[in-house]
């Protein structure tokens, strides 16, 4: 009872004092949040109360080796005690190893490692180093950057203006960033160009990047960023074409391609880079949460030496500093986080018990009316819900679709979001098949009752 | 000399893959090559840190000025391991226990009513989370124009896409054109130096302030969001206001309905001998960002923190402020904070750094007397700023070609400092644990490094 009063206590501190993401505090208040977390392991957490959840979103699709890795604190611990931080000046064991081991596992030639603390700050530095590349080499003309509709690359003051999303409009910060330009989404199951397989979709897709680019003109555009599969529209994965011909666009035109691999890397799609699935050779790459499972904060910008080179030679510097840049102690703790990665084969896990969890959500896909696709890579999965499969049309805002869903989520023990009428699965990468058959159960009565409540069939 | 156990063999391997895969800060790789490759350091106690050959440096910058407890407090690194066995990160949708009593901690702590906090991981992120809060703040309360940024010359605010257009410390930014729109520039009240050609403190605060107020009315104050500024500016080499500046630019921003944002990212967590450095002028801003200091660099962790009468308009369904982190409100770096501020509370640093910053702006005054590159000395606490000239009665600055940088950086190094500087200057801003012997030790070294660059350019 005593316990029970202190996270009250904790909680109504909470709404006092503290401003968390994308909720209110009055809301919350209303509906007895927010839930306190009290420790983790494997793909489960538990709360204040002694409830045990299981974690469907993985953190924020960050948790890949799951919850409860002493071997990491350990690290972590050993290394503050030693050394707690020392800025990038100078640099630190640790934060050499990393970028030594992120060179070696990377693909291409991405072998220079710019250390940050966050998935934002990779993305402004790629795009930072993107504009320098082309002003070093002569080309000032060349400012504008391509992103995709669908796609997201961070809250900070650039990448903001990166990709959309239509269920978080950005007006509160107008006016908006100069030089940003919008490519269509490679989504095969609602194609903008009305392609009809995944291999049309990719091409028509990959073509209208090439316009843009000419309409632009070649000479204006500084880099192309996106992530070889986009997670907030739900995880199209584009058709082989698309990768290949982006690449060669980029190659034609001067135009550096940066991958945003801050959700995909680090094994989450079932390659270790999502890159891999295609082959393709970013000239930068920004990566986060995965590096080190959201252990503690830490993201990187992986930059082809190609790149690099422009900022070689005294007086060439990038004049680019953060504080926290080539923490020792993150440095210590991801490289650990690798080791379970690699010694525990989870990529391979990621692509199996992906495989295996993707074929479970199609088998809701047959029993369920609602449910008008279910897509994705390794343990990248989303399903995509309609009111009607043959319009692939959506719901009434009235329904109230993700409330229903997530009141649901909760009552069945899961951590788990609806993002509007789509569905994303990102669990740990240590996940076993018989952790997805529950999560997946849970999901099949959830849909069930879902589908009765608003009238769309279901077996 | 520590034995570090490490071969010669292991050193060079070592800094050989420094200089092939890591990309450090403000430094190029083959030059960095050059000069026998990257220092390594491996240990630290209090302002001490030991490299990996052994060899042992003063940390006159204190990281970043960020590393307040000093090095080596294994209270933190234990805490964080406790947190971090017990659960290592958990996003904000739900919370955890060490995030909510930080965020009650600093609402305890910091002036006014300034009380509910976004935490973030790093001064950027926190000045870019100001940012758009105070736009879309305006746009909360009907005043849908209001979206230019007040900043001044010589502060910094950051390295992300937004805030690296505000202020402007003469590093060049021309790669990263064009800049965003809506940037509006002020003067830096720095009484050494003032735009104005004031010649006291108090008349260049009044000039500076009211330059401010002038550039409101030019722009329209219905166009202009907010004011961000550092209380003392760390860039412009810790210039102090005059003590009419800051009353005067709190009663502005009320007059023209802007809302004022102190980045406290460098003051802030008794840097200056407050806890912060709004306190010694007896200001509340509308929002104030903190980073480095709260958790004296022991894991990135920032944070933005508003008035209750910012934050209230954000209550409710429909005015939800959009923005998400991964790794904002990090449960480990929340309780490392909290054994930080401990120590800092406990120890009595805030004071400390009061005291022997006293004592550290004295000594370096006695250096200014015996040396000519010393233009001025000034400084709050333990942030202390030492500007160089060629000529202490023009006040001449060095250009960069002069090569001082270079050369002061040298003697720093060979007298075992860690002390970064440019040809106008540097800062001194030791862990707030530093004692007053420790302080002579510093000056000393400095004042030997300055003999001798002194020498190498003929000035006597």
């Amino acid at each position: 009872m005593v316990e029970i009063n202190e996270g009250e206590i904790l909680r109504q501190k909470s709404l006092d004092f503290l401003w968390m993401q994308n909720r209110d505090w009055v809301e919350m208040a209303e509906g007895g949040d927010p839930l306190i977390i009290e420790n983790g392991n494997g793909i489960r957490v538990t709360d204040s109360n002694g409830k045990s959840w299981i974690d469907v979103n993985g953190g924020y699709t960050s948790v890949n080796v799951g919850y409860g890795r002493q071997e990491i604190v350990d690290a972590a611990h050993d290394q503050m005690e030693k050394l707690p931080y020392f800025p990038q000046g100078s640099t630190t064991i640790p934060t050499i190893n990393l970028a030594k081991k992120l060179s070696e596992i990377t693909p291409g030639n991405l072998t220079r490692t710019f250390p940050v603390s966050g998935g934002s700050e990779a993305n402004e530095t790629a795009l930072k180093i993107a504009r320098a590349f082309h002003s070093r080499r002569g080309e000032n003309g060349r400012y504008k950057v391509i992103s995709r509709k669908g796609s997201y690359h961070g809250t900070t003051g650039g990448v903001l203006w990166t990709g959309s999303n239509p269920a978080t409009p950005r007006s509160d910060f107008e006016p908006p960033y100069p030089g940003m330009l919008y490519a269509p989404q490679p989504n095969p199951y609602r194609c903008e160009y009305g392609g009809t397989t995944s291999s049309e979709c990719a091409i028509l897709c990959a073509n209208a990047v090439e316009q843009l680019i000419i309409e632009n003109d070649p000479n204006t555009i500084a880099a192309f960023i996106a992530e070889p599969i986009a997670t907030p529209l739900g995880c199209p994965v584009p058709g082989e074409e698309y990768w290949p011909m982006i690449r060669n666009i980029c190659d034609k035109y001067g135009i550096v391609l940066i991958a945003d691999e801050v959700i995909c890397g680090f094994g989450r799609t079932g390659k270790m880079f999502a890159s891999e699935h295609w082959n393709l050779e970013p000239d930068i790459m920004s990566v986060a949460k995965g590096i080190i499972s959201s252990y503690l904060p830490l993201a990187a910008t992986i930059v082809s030496e190609n790149i690099a080179s422009q900022f070689a030679g005294d007086g060439n510097q990038l004049r680019h500093v953060f504080t926290s840049s080539g923490h020792p102690v993150t440095a210590a703790a991801s490289l650990k986080n690798i080791e379970i990665i690699e010694k525990e084969n989870l990529v391979q896990n990621a692509a199996t018990t992906g495989d295996y969890f993707k074929s479970r959500l199609i088998e809701l896909k047959d029993k369920h009316e609602i449910i008008g696709d279910v897509r994705g890579i390794g343990l990248l999965l989303s399903m995509e819900l309609v009111s009607n499969r043959d319009t692939k049309e959506g719901f009434a805002k009235e329904l109230k679709l993700a409330d229903r869903l997530n009141h649901k989520f909760r009552s069945e023990g899961l951590i788990f979001r609806a993002s509007g009428h789509i569905l994303n699965f990102g669990p740990p990468i240590c996940i076993t098949p018989s952790e997805v058959d529950e999560i997946v159960d849970s999901v099949d009565r959830i849909i069930k009752s879902l589908s009765r409540e608003i009238g769309i069939g279901s077996s | 000399m520590v034995n570090t156990n490490h071969t010669s063999d292991d050193i060079s391997d070592l800094k050989s893959s420094a200089l092939s895969h890591l990309w450090m800060h403000n430094r190029d790789w083959v030059k960095t090559g050059e000069d026998g490759g990257p220092d390594i350091m491996v240990e630290g106690s209090g302002i001490y840190v030991t490299d990996i050959q052994g060899k042992t440096w003063i940390d006159v910058n204190g990281g970043y000025n960020s590393v307040n407890a000093g090095y080596g407090r294994k209270k933190i690194a234990d805490r964080s391991a406790d947190q971090m066995r017990r659960l290592q990160y958990f996003p904000q949708g739900t919370t955890t226990a060490p995030l909510i009593q930080l965020s009650e901690k600093i609402a305890s702590i910091s002036p006014g009513d300034l009380q509910r906090t976004w935490p973030v991981s790093g001064g950027s992120e926190a000045n870019e989370t100001a940012i758009k809060i105070a736009r879309s703040y305006h746009k909360r309360t009907g005043d849908t124009g209001r979206y230019k940024i007040i900043s001044r010359v010589g502060s910094y605010h950051g390295a992300t896409g937004g805030v690296m257009w505000l202020g402007g410390t003469g590093a060049i930014r021309s790669d990263y054109e064009p800049a965003i729109s809506g940037m509006v520039y002020a003067p830096q009240p720095n009484p050494y130096r003032c735009q104005f050609g004031s010649d006291s403190a108090e008349e260049c605060a009044i000039k500076c302030a009211q330059a401010i107020e002038d550039l409101i009315l030019l722009h329209g104050p219905e166009t202009i969001a907010a004011l961000i500024a550092e209380p003392v500016s760390a860039s412009s080499i810790a210039a102090v206001p005059g003590d009419p500046y800051w009353p005067m630019i709190r009663g502005i921003c009320d007059k023209y309905g802007v809302l004022l944002i102190a980045d406290e990212v460098i003051t802030g967590f008794g840097r200056t001998g407050k806890m912060f450095a709004t306190e010694h002028w007896d200001i509340v801003p509308d929002l104030m960002t903190v980073a480095k200091g709260i958790t004296s660099s022991y894991l990135p962790l920032a944070a933005t923190v508003c008035t209750t009468g910012v934050s209230e308009v954000f209550a409710g369904e429909q005015n939800t402020f959009k923005q998400a982190l991964t790794f904002g409100g990090h449960p480990v770096c929340a309780e490392a904070a909290l054994a930080n501020i401990e120590i800092i509370e406990q120890e009595k640093l805030v004071e400390n750094s009061a005291n022997v910053g006293k004592y550290l702006l004295k000594k370096l005054n006695g250096l200014k007397e015996i040396h000519p590159l010393i233009g001025d000395c000034r400084g709050l606490g333990l942030l202390s700023g030492v500007e160089l000239v060629k000529d202490q009665k023009t006040k001449e600055s060095f250009t960069p070609e002069s090569g001082l940088a270079d050369k002061l950086s040298k003697a720093f190094r060979q007298n075992g400092l860690i002390l970064f500087s440019t040809e106008k200057g540097f800062t001194v801003g030791p862990p707030l644990c530093i004692i007053e012997k420790e302080v002579d030790e510093i000056v000393a070294k400095i004042d030997a490094s300055l003999s001798e660059v002194e020498t190498q350019i003929k000035i006597v």
